[in-house]
């Protein structure tokens, strides 16, 4: 026995002690080719998966240094079965590669004969491939680049992509760090990019995934597409790019529901790409219209399917995606693998923290006991209308203001989901509503007053979920949510993680009416930020009151 | 056959006449050793030295005891076979080595005289003690069985290769014909057919002779002389019995006839006389001969702690799995098929419950099966179940249930690796099934340990580096061969590689140190148990509502933890989840809240995170708040608002409630389907009795009435213990002076006694009357000596008659005999003839 800090399981999850004096060095081993699963206190719990390992031969690991990683921190003998296992697994990736062929264009080619043989058996591959040019290659239409990718992954042998890029059409960025520079992390995150070709980059909210997008243009130097979430993220990335790079508002344009502007740098949202008008994507002519040299997804673990069907075509560009966690709810993740790219960076969330780069939070559960006649009511309720009954209970808002006033020189924002209850909130407190129906010049001249700090309280709906930056915002209230959603938690809690200029922890307050179905949402909710290092402390709204 | 009178007959007084003579003049020693190696004897205990030679002499005896010879004895047991008997050990070693000045066939294998001659002795020894061969150095003999069994004839040419010898293959043939023959190889005629064979068979012994005879051979006839030297012996040609002479010879096959070179074996066939094939091969009986076991190289080398503790992990884990499958057959036990074993269905939910692949589970299964910790339990409607052994064998440490776990599996007979292969019926093979049990499996496992065992510490080796080895230890044991060409022991030895490394014998493929000690007969419990991870007493606790045991927990810590928290992910630690659900299961067994704070509190590393504490609250809130009585099916709460709640739900529809008060619902459906359905609502009702009382819910683990474990099926009889043997050795001896005080003469064939014609009606007394041991001793020796037995026989009617033979052979309970009284050759069970006795003038 070793007094290693890993744990090996049987089912492939791998158990990290972080207290253990050895941790650091065993994550930093570990951290290429196993996925951190779960990161509460005291044990951290990473998963090995074939893609981890792919991802760690796409980096240029090979298996003897996974196993020896497995075997140098291991408490207890690592299973033979394995070691065998990983080393199979690792050895499966490259021994097809895609590759320019001087006269036939792209070609697959092998350096294992029987594996050429098997996958050229397989149905699916069959109409990808064209003339056999010698035993150990075959041409492959150019333009079944992508499919190929993704089939020869399903079928085990996912291939090295050597064929390259294409330029694409130059156009001058250059990062403007007056007075900022890019974080250590970030360069890394865009070496890694670069060097890999396209591939995705893992860091956690609030870790300033856009100026790695930004960084990235500037290397590129060439007409850049960018994919994002909804409009006001892409308005977000506008201004963005626009204060940190040589670009200017002409250059960028905005493509989505109500403009449609192609410039050099065009900002689409997925919500237009995949609308669909008598049966047909209406928009695809965006991917054609320039000679994009980068294309840029942000939040990859949203990608629609629709837009995997178009990425499949675009696999001569470069591909960067950026993204928080590389968990996916449909379980795409190979599809990111093979279509985007392999993993180029990660860095966990709390490591960040400990860095300085994000703000530590103070989450609480804060929890309601509903007087007797609010029970009998909830109790009565139809069950569609109780998660909505106990959500917005009158009680909630008491805690609500108590809350508010004790954290009243602090800038606070209000998340709800029911428009009711935040207009009921905004009148109480004498705050603003930000809600669907509110116009964006009205949105961005609230954001502004919030952010100099010429109003302390804003009450936001869903419309705030994604990619709005309040810089100041220091503590957050959530009264409902949308049921279970695990994302819509972290996004929220992202939304108080930008780091402070007085170095302040942050605070992030959920209200949860109890013994009600809003607890047992909130729990579901909440466990993906324990499993991230967020302890929850629960408290009894009485000790707020 | 042999030519046993042409021998002559050793003549110093010292040496013993015959076998029995020969164990005779053994110590006690030699005989227990006689009897440890070959148990068979053993049972039921010889009477005396004579019945004891007797029974050395049979066949399947024989047998047995060559079966278990390595390559070389059986070698020199195969060279003897072909030499005359009483021949000595020198002409056995240039048999074997070749002779020196000679030189070898180029087909042969060069062989190495210097490790011939060394080995030889040991070879010669263990022949001799395990009594398959008698007589010194000078004048070694094979036992009759032995040679009857490995001589090589025409038919059945044996491991040599090598025919019969001349003057066995000219048995039969007319005088005329041999001297013919003789003529034909350039010799003088002589006056009778034997001293024409001697002279033949003196010319082919005579390498000079032999040569010149050769060299007038035309090539097409040397060829074919090729073609037969190493074996098979015999080639077919038509008409081959025919008398062909030297003149009349057109092909070269009459050339060889003509000459008695070569020898009809029968209407069809040839066949090249022992002595020619010997002269041809350069006087060797082998052409490969393996006087040392093929040396074995490790095909890699690991760190022996590293094994060590690979191979600990293993068995660790081995012991875990065993352990979880019992616990979960405890609960739902399977039933077994009318055939015995257990069904497709049932290997696919161990499989899943183990989380390994079917042919995995298998052997789990089988090795639970044979270490007794699972039997059927006999019931009408039979299930697999755990057996009471199961209990005890969970109360000891780890170590100690690994050593019972590896040491049936060492012992086992079952072969694990015969499941889901199908059957001669073409029927698939159950795990549990019948026709699992392989005699052969314990000693090819012992075996392929032992060569692992004999690598460097940390060797590994496969299959096919260890295979050569074993095949040279026991040439013969290699089973079936199967239609791929490999026999069944190749099967074993992977199968035996690959349990080992499940079960914790080899780390990472090399044998481990625990291993050593089992395979030595000492305890590996004892090296086994500093190796293992030491039961820890804590867990840790983290905010996500997990239990991280990193490592071994001590047993009553990890049941209680089971009890109130779902397992999540095993292997060197464990992680469990508690949810709502586990800890209603703790409350619903009987725990309470604070007896949960207090566990947790006390066994966790670091502070209880407050979700945690909240959890065990809020479930141990609302944990009985319903009450569902059996006799009436009501629901009472003393809450009002929650009964509303639940008479409210429309998903409680079913069950038909009625509100009888503020705080009692009564309802229709029985009390399990209200209890159910108001847990599916996400409620955690509790079932209370007439009196009020909160029932308390224990799962029900399933046992089978005592059992104890499947014998190994023996391949023999078990070996005996020394006080077996020394009991046994004097036994014989006491029984042997017995009969040997009294003169041998007892039963003399009395003169007056002559043979009548037809049957006698006459007393059984004047029958001769010997014990079964000295019939068969006596018959044994006239066989040998072709002499002239009377005999008294009792037929199928119960008719006694007393008859004259020549007896030919004694085989199978029978003799088969010339019989003077109706004039033929006819076969005697030995068990009818109720004695035996010379003839007065047996040398006629």
């Amino acid at each position: 026995m070793n007094d290693g800090p890993l744990i090996v399981q049987s089912d492939k999850t791998l158990l990290l002690e972080i207290d253990h004096p050895k941790a650091a060095d065993c994550r930093r081993a570990i951290a290429p080719f196993a996925e951190l699963e779960r990161a509460p206190e005291h044990v951290h719990t990473y998963r090995v998966t074939p893609l981890g390992l792919w991802n760690a031969r796409a980096a240029g690991h090979d298996a003897e240094q996974v196993v020896d990683a497995l075997v140098t921190y291991s408490r207890y003998p690592v299973p033979h079965a394995l070691l065998v296992d990983i080393a199979d697994t690792m050895g499966r990736y490259g021994r097809l590669q895609l590759s320019k062929h001087p006269v036939h264009g792209l070609v697959l080619s092998t350096t294992d004969r029987p594996v050429l043989e098997e996958v050229l058996k397989s149905r699916k591959v069959a109409p990808l491939v064209g003339a056999r040019l010698d035993p150990d290659t075959v041409i492959v239409h150019p333009s079944e680049r992508g499919q190929i990718k993704q089939v020869l992954l399903k079928l085990g042998w996912p291939a090295e992509d050597y064929a390259g890029y294409v330029d694409g059409e130059a156009h001058p960025i250059e990062l403007e760090q007056d007075g900022w520079t890019l974080r250590p992390y970030q360069q890394q995150a865009v070496e890694g990019f670069w060097h890999g070709g396209s591939g995705v980059v893992v860091l956690p909210c609030g870790a300033g995934k856009t100026l790695v997008g930004a960084a990235a243009m500037a290397e590129a130097k060439s007409t850049t597409l960018i994919l994002v979430t909804n409009t006001v993220s892409a308005r977000q990335w506008k201004h963005e790019l626009v204060k940190r790079t040589s670009l200017t508002e002409d250059e960028i344009g905005e493509y989505s529901g109500t403009r449609k502007e192609i410039r050099p740098v065009t900002i689409a949202t997925y919500q237009v790409m995949t609308t669909k008008r008598k049966g047909s994507y209406a928009h695809l002519e965006l991917f054609d219209a320039r000679n994009w040299g980068l294309v840029v997804y942000d939040e990859v673990h949203l990608l629609p399917a629709p837009v995997f069907k178009f990425t499949a075509d675009l696999q001569a560009r470069r591909r960067l995606g950026l993204t928080a966690t590389l968990v996916r709810e449909d379980g795409r993740e190979g599809d990111v693998f093979s279509l985007i790219g392999p993993k180029r960076f990660d860095a966990p969330w709390k490591e960040i923290e400990a860095q300085g780069y994000i703000a530590p939070a103070d989450c609480c559960e804060v929890r309601v006991t509903l007087t007797d006649s609010e029970r009998l009511t909830y109790a009565t309720a139809e069950p569609e209308e109780r998660y909505r009954y106990c959500a917005t209970t009158a009680t909630k808002r008491r805690v609500v203001e108590a809350l508010v006033k004790k954290h009243e020189k602090d800038q606070t924002l209000i998340i709800g989901q029911y428009i009711d209850q935040l207009d009921e909130l905004g009148e109480v407190l004498n705050a603003p509503v930000i809600k669907g129906e509110t116009s964006n010049a009205q949105r961005e001249k609230l954001f502004e007053a919030f952010r100099n700090k010429e109003i302390s309280v804003l009450v936001v709906s869903k419309v705030a979920n994604f990619s709005i930056d309040l810089p100041e915002a220091t503590v957050a209230i959530q009264v409902s949510g949308t049921f279970g959603s695990r994302q819509e938690e972290a996004q929220r809690l992202g939304r108080v993680l930008r780091p402070k200029a007085d170095g302040h922890s942050a605070h992030f307050y959920s209200v949860v009416a109890r013994d009600t179905v809003d607890q047992d949402f909130a729990a579901h909710r909440q466990r993906f930020l324990a499993e991230q290092g967020y302890a929850y402390r629960i408290i009894d709204a009485d000790d707020v009151l | 056959m042999t030519s046993q009178q042409s021998e002559p007959r050793p003549a110093n007084a010292a040496v013993p006449r015959t076998l029995a003579e020969e164990l005779r003049a053994r110590d006690d020693h030699s005989l227990a050793d006689l009897l440890h190696a070959r148990p068979d004897l053993l049972n039921p205990v010889p009477s005396d030295l004579t019945q004891l030679a007797a029974r050395l002499s049979s066949r399947a005896s024989t047998l047995r005891a060559l079966e278990r010879l390595d390559r070389f004895t059986l070698q020199t047991a195969e060279a003897l076979a072909a030499a005359p008997d009483g021949c000595a050990d020198t002409v056995v070693r240039n048999l074997l080595g070749g002779p020196a000045r000679v030189k070898p066939h180029p087909a042969a294998t060069p062989a190495d005289r210097a490790a011939v001659a060394s080995a030889l002795p040991a070879a010669i020894a263990t022949l001799r003690s395990q009594v398959l061969l008698w007589g010194p150095d000078s004048a070694l003999r094979l036992v009759i069985a032995v040679r009857e069994a490995l001589a090589p004839t025409a038919a059945n040419p044996g491991r040599t290769g090598l025919g019969p010898t001349l003057a066995e293959a000219t048995l039969g043939m007319s005088p005329a014909r041999i001297q013919q023959l003789i003529a034909g190889a350039g010799l003088p005629p002589t006056a009778d057919p034997v001293t024409a064979v001697a002279a033949l068979g003196k010319l082919l012994q005579d390498r000079k002779r032999c040569a010149a005879l050769l060299a007038e051979a035309p090539a097409p006839a040397l060829a074919l002389l090729e073609k037969l030297v190493w074996g098979p012996p015999t080639g077919t040609v038509p008409d081959a019995a025919r008398p062909v002479t030297v003149d009349e010879a057109r092909s070269p096959v009459e050339w060889l006839l003509a000459r008695g070179l070569l020898l009809p074996s029968s209407a069809g066939s040839v066949v090249i006389p022992r002595e020619l094939a010997l002269h041809l091969r350069g006087e060797r009986s082998h052409r490969t001969v393996e006087p040392t076991p093929p040396a074995i190289t490790p095909t890699l080398e690991r760190d022996p702690q590293a094994v060590d503790n690979a191979a600990a992990g293993q068995a660790y884990t081995a012991v875990r799995t065993v352990e979880e499958l019992l616990e979960a057959w405890g609960l739902q036990p399977p039933p077994t098929l009318r055939a015995g074993g257990l069904g497709v269905r049932d290997l696919k939910r161990a499989a899943l419950i183990l989380e390994c692949t079917e042919p995995t589970a298998s052997f789990w299964l089988e090795l639970a099966y044979t270490s007794g910790l699972l039997a059927p339990d006999g019931e009408t409607d039979e299930r697999w179940a755990p057996t009471p052994a199961y209990d005890h064998w969970l109360q000891q440490a780890t170590a100690d249930r690994w050593s019972l776990l590896a040491r049936s599996w060492l012992a086992a007979t079952r072969v694990a690796g015969l499941t889901g292969t199908p059957d001669g019926k073409g029927k698939t093979r159950a795990p549990l099934g019948p026709e699992l049990d392989r005699t052969l499996a314990p000693s090819v496992r012992r075996a392929t340990l032992e060569a692992l065992a004999g690598l460097p510490a940390g060797g590994v080796a496969d299959a096919a580096t260890l295979l050569p080895l074993l095949r040279w230890q026991r040439p013969l044991r290699g089973g079936p061969v199967g239609a791929d060409g490999r026999d069944f022991r190749d099967h074993l030895v992977d199968w035996t590689l690959h349990e080992a490394e499940l079960l914790g014998i080899t780390g990472r493929g090399a044998l481990g140190a625990p291993a050593r000690a089992l395979l030595d007969h000492a305890d590996p419990a004892t090296v086994l148990d500093p190796l293992l991870p030491q039961p820890l007493d804590h867990v840790i606790l983290q905010p996500d509502l997990t239990a991280i045991a990193p490592g071994p927990l001590l047993t009553p810590l990890s049941q209680a933890l089971a009890l109130c928290a779902d397992i999540e992910s095993k292997g060197g630690a464990t992680v469990y989840r508690f949810t709502t659900g586990s800890i209603r299961r703790a409350l619903d067994a009987g725990r309470s809240a604070a007896d949960l704070h207090s566990f947790l509190a006390q066994h966790s590393r670091t502070p209880v995170p407050q979700p945690l504490s909240y959890l065990i609250d809020d479930v141990a809130r609302r944990h009985g708040v319903l009450r569902v009585g059996a006799a009436s099916s009501y629901l009472r709460c003393d809450d009002p608002g929650l009964l509303a709640e639940v008479l409210a739900d429309r998903r409680a529809v079913e069950l038909r409630l009625r509100m009888l008060a503020p705080t009692v619902l009564a309802s229709q459906a029985g009390p399990e389907t209200l209890l159910s359905v108001l847990r599916s609502m996400g409620y955690a009702p509790a079932a209370e009795s007439a009196e009020g009382d909160v029932l308390l819910t224990h799962p029900d683990s399933r046992r089978t009435p005592p059992r104890t474990a499947p014998t190994p099926v023996p391949d023999g009889p078990p070996e005996p213990d020394r006080v077996l043997l020394t009991a046994a050795v004097k036994a014989v001896r006491a029984g042997d002076r017995a009969a040997t005080a009294v003169r041998r003469e007892t039963v003399t064939g009395p003169a007056a006694h002559r043979p009548q014609s037809g049957p006698a009606r006459s007393d059984l007394r004047q029958l001769p009357r010997t014990a079964a041991a000295d019939t068969l001793a006596a018959l044994q020796t006239a066989v040998l000596l072709g002499e002239r037995m009377w005999i008294g026989y009792v037929n199928a009617e119960g008719l006694s008659s007393q008859r004259v033979i020549d007896p030919v052979k004694v085989e199978g309970g029978y003799v088969t005999a010339y019989d003077h009284l109706s004039d033929e050759v006819r076969t005697f069970a030995l068990h009818r003839i109720t004695g035996v006795a010379e003839l007065a003038d047996s040398a006629q």
